[in-house]
C-alpha cells in the first residue's frame, strides 16, 4: 500500500516537472532561433572575444531586420570560454542546455580542441573563428567546419609568394616553436619541388637578443632573400642587426609577424620593404558586404575591429545562418548541407564552401610590406 | 678570413655585456658565498630606466644625444645601485647570520619580485629604444665595417672592467673587499667594517648590471620584462667559468661565452650553438673544476 503510495508520488512529481518542460519545448518551435557564439569574452584574448560578439550582434540585427531565418528571428546565446580550456567546456554545455543547433566561435586552437567532442556528440555544428591548428579537422568530425585559414596553408602561400617575387636562392630561418618550424619545414619542402634554391636552413633562439652571428652566416651563403618563419620581436632584430650591417637583402616572414611592434623593434628605416604573409587586416578587406559591415560597426562602436578573426567570425554567422534558410534547425542537416550544398558563399572575406573536413577552400592568405613610414601595405 | 673577423667582433660585444653582468654574480660571490639570483632582474631594471629617460621623457632629443647619453649613464647606475642597496637591506642583511639555503631562497625571492614588478610597471610587451638615438655608422675594422654601436658598447664595457680593477687593486676599499674576501671574520678583527664593504659591493655590481642593461638596450633596441633571466644565466655560467669569485675571472668567461657562442654558430651550427657552448664550457671545468682563475689565485693578488 505504501509503495503504490510512492509511486503515485513520484509519477506526480515527474508529470509536473515534465509539463513546463513540454511547454517550452513547443514554444522553442515559435520563437526565436537560437544561435550560440562562444568566444573569449573575458581572458588574455579579451579583445579578439568582444569583437567577435559585436560582429556577430551587428550581422544578426540585420538579419533580423529583413526577415530572421526562414521567418524567425535569430537570437544570439553568448557562452565566454575566457580564452581557457576548462571554462571553455562548461561554456559549451551551457550553451547545448539552452538549445543551440549550432555554434560560432572560438579563436584559441587549445580551446576549440577541448570542445569539439562536447559539439558533436550534442549534435551542434561548430564553425570556429580563429583556431588555425591543422589537427583540428584531421579528427573525421562532422560537424565542425572553420572559416579561417589552417597553418599549413600559410606555408603554401609563403613558398608562392617567395617565387612570384622572382627570388632564387632562399635562406630559411625558424625559431625551433611548433608553428615556425612547422611553417618552414612545410616552405622548404614545396621550395623542393617548384625550384627556388635552399641557402641555409636553420633555427635560431627566440630571446636571444644578438642575432648578428647567424645574420654573418647566413651572409655567406649568399642568398638573395631570408625567409624567416618566427614571430615579430626576433624579426624586428634580425632587420635592425642586418641595417646596422649594412645589409639589404629582402626578407619574408609569416603571419606572427604581423604586429606593430615589429616596426618599433627594428626602427622604421631598418623594417622597410619587409614582406610579410597574413590573413588580410579589417581594414584591407575588398568587398561591398565587408564594407557595409565595418562601417557600421564603426557607427556603433567608433573603432574597426582589431583583427581578421572577428570578421571571420561574421563569416561563421553567415554561414550557419545560409545553412539554416536551406536545412532547418536540426545540426546534421545543417552540416550536410554545408559539406555538399553550400558552394561559394559569398561571405565577408570572400566565397566560402568547405571540404570534406570541414575547412575552407581557397585562399584567405595576403602579401603585405611595411612602407618607408612603418605602415603595413596591402600588396 | 673576413668572416671570421666579423664573427669575432660580434662575440666581443656579446661577450662584453656578459662580462659586466657576471662581474655582479662573482663580487657578490666573493665577498658574501652568495649567488645574487636577483642580478639579472637588476640588468633588466637598468634597461627599462634608460627607456625610461631616453625614449619616454625624451631626454636625448632635449640636450643632444652626447650629453643625453652620458646623464642616463649617471642616473641608471645610480638608480640601480639604490636599487641593489636596497635588495641588499632588506632580503640578504636579515638573514647574515641564518643558513646559507635560507639566503639562496631570498635572492630567489627578490629574483621574482623584481621581475613581476617590473612588468607591472612597465607592461609584458616589448618595448624598443628607437633606432634614431644614435647614428648609424659603420667604422672599419681589419677591412670589415664593424658599427659604431658595438665598437662604443665594447670600448663602455672595457673601460668599465679597467676602472672596476683599479678600483679593487689601487684603493683602500678595494684593500677591503679583498681581506672581506679572504676571511670575513679575520677581516673584522683588523678593524674593517664588513658590513660597508657589503653595501659597497652591492652598490658597484648592481650599478655594472645596469649599465649593462642600458647597453644591451642601445645596442639590440628592444627590451622586454624577461630579458634578465638569459642574460642572468648566460652571465652566471661565464662567472663560474672564469671561477667564481674572482673579478679577472668573470671578464675572461664573459669573453669567452660570448666568443663560443658566436664562433661557434658560425662554423658549426646555429640551432646547436648553446649545446656546443655548453659542451666546451662543461669540458673546462672538467679539467678544472674551479673555473679558469679560481679564487684562490686571487686572494694571492
Amino acid at each position: 500500500m505504501r509503495r503504490t503510495i510512492y509511486l503515485t508520488l513520484a509519477a506526480a512529481i515527474g508529470a509536473a516537472l515534465a509539463a513546463p518542460w513540454g511547454a517550452a519545448a513547443a514554444l522553442a518551435q515559435e520563437g526565436p532561433v537560437k544561435i550560440g557564439l562562444m568566444g573569449p569574452i573575458t581572458g588574455q584574448w579579451a579583445s579578439e572575444g568582444q569583437d567577435m560578439l559585436n560582429v556577430v550582434q551587428i550581422l544578426a540585427d540585420e538579419l533580423n531586420a529583413s526577415g530572421g531565418i526562414n521567418g524567425r528571428k535569430v537570437e544570439i546565446v553568448v557562452g565566454d570560454d575566457g580564452g581557457n580550456p576548462k571554462t571553455a567546456t562548461l561554456a559549451a554545455q551551457r550553451l547545448i542546455s539552452e538549445g543551440v543547433s549550432a555554434v560560432v566561435g572560438t579563436y584559441g586552437s587549445s580551446v576549440t580542441a577541448a570542445v569539439q567532442d562536447i559539439y558533436d556528440e550534442a549534435g551542434v555544428v561548430q564553425v570556429a573563428t580563429g583556431s588555425t591548428s591543422i589537427a583540428l579537422s584531421e579528427k573525421g568530425l562532422k560537424l565542425f567546419f572553420r572559416t579561417c585559414p589552417r597553418d599549413d596553408e600559410q606555408g603554401r602561400f609563403l613558398a608562392a609568394t617567395v617565387k612570384d617575387l622572382g627570388f632564387k636562392r632562399a635562406a630559411i630561418v625558424h625559431d625551433n616553436t611548433s608553428y615556425a618550424k612547422g611553417l618552414a619545414d612545410e616552405t622548404r619542402a614545396i621550395f623542393r619541388d617548384s625550384g627556388v634554391e635552399e641557402a641555409f636552413f636553420d633555427a635560431i633562439t627566440p630571446g636571444d637578443r644578438d642575432y648578428t652571428a647567424t645574420i654573418t652566416k647566413i651572409r655567406a651563403a649568399d642568398p638573395d632573400v631570408i625567409v624567416f618563419t618566427g614571430y615579430y620581436p626576433e624579426a624586428g632584430l634580425i632587420l635592425r642587426q642586418k641595417r646596422e650591417m649594412n645589409w639589404d637583402v629582402p626578407m619574408i616572414g609569416g603571419d606572427a609577424t604581423n604586429n606593430v611592434a615589429l616596426v618599433e623593434g627594428a626602427g622604421e628605416e631598418a623594417a622597410a620593404g619587409y614582406y610579410f604573409v597574413s590573413p588580410p587586416g579589417p581594414g584591407d578587406i575588398k568587398g561591398e558586404k565587408a564594407r557595409r559591415l565595418l562601417e557600421a560597426f564603426r557607427i556603433r562602436y567608433d573603432a574597426l575591429p582589431s583583427s581578421v578573426w572577428a570578421v571571420l567570425a561574421g563569416d561563421a554567422f553567415g554561414v550557419i545562418a545560409e545553412g539554416m534558410k536551406a536545412a532547418g534547425t536540426d545540426g546534421p542537416a545543417i552540416a550536410e548541407y554545408l559539406h555538399s550544398g553550400l558552394q561559394g558563399y559569398e561571405g565577408l572575406t570572400g566565397p566560402i564552401s568547405f571540404n570534406e573536413k570541414g575547412d575552407r577552400i581557397g585562399d584567405v592568405y595576403s602579401l603585405y610590406q611595411v612602407d618607408a613610414a612603418g605602415r603595413f601595405v596591402l600588396k | 678570413m673576413d668572416f671570421f673577423i666579423q664573427q669575432f667582433c660580434n662575440g666581443l660585444t656579446t661577450g662584453g655585456i656578459y662580462a659586466l653582468i657576471a662581474l655582479g654574480y662573482t663580487m657578490v660571490y666573493g665577498v658574501m658565498k652568495l649567488i645574487n639570483f636577483a642580478h639579472g632582474e637588476l640588468f633588466t631594471l637598468g634597461a627599462f630606466l634608460g627607456y625610461l629617460l631616453l625614449v619616454t621623457l625624451g631626454l636625448a632629443g632635449a640636450v643632444g644625444p652626447a650629453l643625453g647619453l652620458a646623464l642616463s649613464i649617471v642616473t641608471v647606475s645610480g638608480l640601480v645601485a639604490a636599487a641593489g642597496h636596497l635588495l641588499e637591506r632588506v632580503a640578504y642583511r636579515p638573514l647574515r647570520n641564518s643558513d646559507r639555503l635560507a639566503a639562496v631562497v631570498s635572492a630567489l625571492g627578490a629574483s621574482i619580485f623584481l621581475q613581476n614588478a617590473i612588468m607591472i610597471v612597465w607592461g609584458s610587451q616589448y618595448r624598443a629604444y628607437s633606432a634614431r638615438l644614435l647614428p648609424a655608422v659603420s667604422l672599419d675594422v681589419l677591412g670589415q665595417p664593424i658599427p659604431l654601436i658595438r665598437i662604443l658598447v665594447f670600448a663602455a664595457a672595457a673601460a668599465l672592467m679597467l676602472l672596476l680593477w683599479l678600483f679593487i687593486n689601487r684603493t683602500r676599499t678595494g684593500l677591503a673587499i679583498r681581506a672581506a674576501a679572504i676571511d670575513q671574520g679575520a677581516a673584522r678583527l683588523m678593524g674593517i667594517d664588513v658590513s660597508r664593504v657589503i653595501a659597497v659591493v652591492f652598490v658597484i655590481g648592481p650599478a655594472l648590471g645596469g649599465l649593462a642593461g642600458l647597453m644591451a638596450g642601445l645596442l639590440y633596441g628592444q627590451i622586454n620584462f624577461n630579458m634578465g633571466q638569459l642574460y642572468g644565466l648566460k652571465a652566471f655560467t661565464a662567472a663560474i667559468i672564469g671561477g667564481i669569485g674572482n673579478i679577472q675571472g668573470a671578464m675572461i668567461g664573459g669573453l669567452l661565452l660570448g666568443l663560443l657562442e658566436s664562433l661557434g654558430a658560425a662554423y658549426v651550427s646555429v640551432a646547436w650553438k648553446d649545446a656546443i657552448t655548453f659542451v666546451v664550457l662543461i669540458m673546462i671545468l672538467v679539467v678544472r673544476p674551479t673555473g679558469l682563475l679560481p679564487e684562490r689565485v686571487a686572494e694571492k693578488l
